[in-house]
């Protein structure tokens, strides 16, 4: 750990560094080519965003940088540290809320986060301390004597960007956060989003334009497995049709 | 508290809140109580036959030494309960691995400090725990029934830890198939269709040659299961069971491995 890393206080990135590196990441699925030579680096503080129509590779770029699939070529990096060697420094520094709200619905609320801080190495006092913020912070009082199968939707991806949270991660991974939310539940979860930023480093792989905008600063947008476009946000996104992007302009940024 | 007994906590939280494994429990101990009965039913019959006036009575010694509560109740209800524990493991097993697969929250495991030999160990661990609990439901009744028959507390344990290897050797392949399916249903009858292929390969005897129909009975689970239930424990039938399970422990451990590279 740098000095600078040491001053932001423990599990968060100090702004400067890189968060998360890739170079030439390819990953294959039989002859199909679900990630083709991605290159990009993700800088510490930074709110990145990743996006890119269904099927564009996005799903299968966070599942490289948590290490749950391995490159087919390429490498790539957390923190300096390769997931695939180096699982548990990676997942010491990473935080990662899934694409639906994958929960347990026969556990509730306080007793999954609680399973949760315990998988990520927290005890004892650090344990009871980690749940009881992050259901103060998410908002979670109300329902945490609650089976997780009960709660709506809304609340079930609460619950699964608090447990992204417990441990203070440096870079925190966050895939459709919103999909399948209605309207409401929707805006909730983006306030939540919106209040992460500039804590640590948030990459969101969405493709919904408006989430992108209001929610990062840079974005890279991938069309079936390549770079179509990287730059900061309002340059990316800001053209007269950012949707041909999703179809496979070339990149001009 | 350590990933690893974070994991084992959640995983009983999860098997208990099911109604699924009081179910199992429930018909466990059901058709363990039913298939003894019925077993007590048939020796009194013949009990009776043997002793009916017309052939001498119960002062007499018509009635031979065969027909005893070892070898006409308890020996059967052993083998019987044995070959039903292929039918019953799998319904616990089927879920353990392939419904984290199907709900997406085994990407939530991996990504946290637990490496894949702790999370197949945590669910190996539970399991069995469970699956004793299972076999003391079915086993403790008959046991101690008989127990007043004239049977030996360590024959009892023989036959009981014969019993619990037997079983751990069914969920070690019932989690190995759900650790290679997505779905429940698929590791349910995988678990279902290698059980019932490696209970016995007798009926091949007749059409296979002697040292592969020797290889087969070396890998067969009653071959190994049997003596426990006649009250004989012999190490290398325990090793069997032993080997069994860290063979599957290392098939779990695998797919992992595998679902990296494949997806």
């Amino acid at each position: 750990m740098t000095n600078e890393q040491a001053a932001a206080g423990p599990g968060r990135a100090a702004n400067g560094g890189v968060a998360v590196e890739a170079r030439e990441l390819t990953r294959r699925f039989g002859s199909h080519t679900a990630l083709d030579a991605i290159s990009l680096r993700v800088e510490s503080g930074e709110a990145f965003g990743l996006l890119g129509a269904n099927g564009a590779g996005k799903t299968t770029f966070m599942r490289l940088v948590t290490g749950y699939l391995l490159p087919s070529s390429g490498t790539v990096a957390v923190g300096g540290f390769a997931p695939a060697t180096h699982a548990a420094e990676v997942h010491a520094r990473l935080g990662f809320v899934a694409e639906t709200s994958r929960l347990y619905p026969d556990l509730r609320v306080a007793g999954f986060l609680r399973f949760a801080g315990g998988a990520r190495g927290l005890t004892k006092g650090a344990l009871a301390a980690a749940v009881e913020s992050a259901i103060e912070r998410f908002h979670l009082g109300g329902v945490a004597s609650r089976l997780i199968g009960h709660l709506s939707k809304g609340f079930q991806q609460r619950v699964s960007l608090a447990q992204a949270f417990l441990h203070d991660p440096a870079l925190v991974i966050v895939d459709e956060p919103t999909s399948g939310l209605d309207p409401i539940q929707q805006e909730e979860v983006r306030g939540i989003l919106a209040g992460l930023r500039g804590t640590r480093t948030l990459i969101l792989c969405t493709h919904d334009l408006t989430e992108a905008r209001d929610l990062t600063r840079r974005v890279a947008v991938l069309h079936r497995g390549k770079l179509a476009a990287m730059g900061p946000t309002p340059e990316v996104l800001g053209g007269e049709d950012p949707l041909s992007l999703f179809r496979g302009r070339e990149a001009s940024a | 508290m350590t990933p690893f007994w974070a994991l084992v906590r959640k995983e009983l939280a999860v098997l208990f809140g099911s109604p699924l494994a009081y179910v199992v429990l429930t018909l466990v101990a059901l058709v363990s109580s039913l298939i003894f009965f019925d077993h007590l039913r048939i020796y009194n019959q013949i009990l009776f036959v043997f002793a009916s006036t017309t052939m001498g009575g119960f002062e007499t010694d018509t009635i031979p030494d065969y027909v005893n509560l070892r070898d006409q109740v308890f020996f059967p209800v052993m083998e019987n309960l044995g070959f039903v524990l292929i039918l019953l493991v799998p319904m616990i097993t089927m879920r353990i691995f392939a419904e984290e697969r199907s709900r997406g929250t085994d990407e939530l495991l991996v990504t946290t400090l637990l490496t894949p030999s702790q999370i197949v160990l945590a669910k190996f661990a539970v399991t069995f725990a469970f699956v004793a609990l299972m076999m003391a439901a079915s086993f403790v009744y008959p046991a101690l029934a008989i127990r007043e028959g004239g049977l030996g507390l360590e024959h009892l344990l023989a036959v009981f830890l014969g019993l619990l290897f037997h079983a751990f050797g069914l969920a070690a392949l019932g989690l190995a198939c759900s650790a290679f399916s997505r779905t429940q249903l698929v590791a349910a009858v995988g678990a279902l269709a290698l059980g019932f292929v490696l209970w016995d390969f007798s009926w091949a005897s007749g059409f296979l040659s002697e040292g592969v129909i020797r290889f087969l009975e070396g890998i067969a689970l009653h071959p190994h299961y049997r003596f426990f239930a006649e009250g004989v424990v012999i190490l290398s039938h325990l090793a069997y069971f032993v080997g069994l399970v860290i063979v599957c422990f290392a098939l779990a451990r695998f797919s992992y491995d595998l679902r990296r590279v494949a997806g």
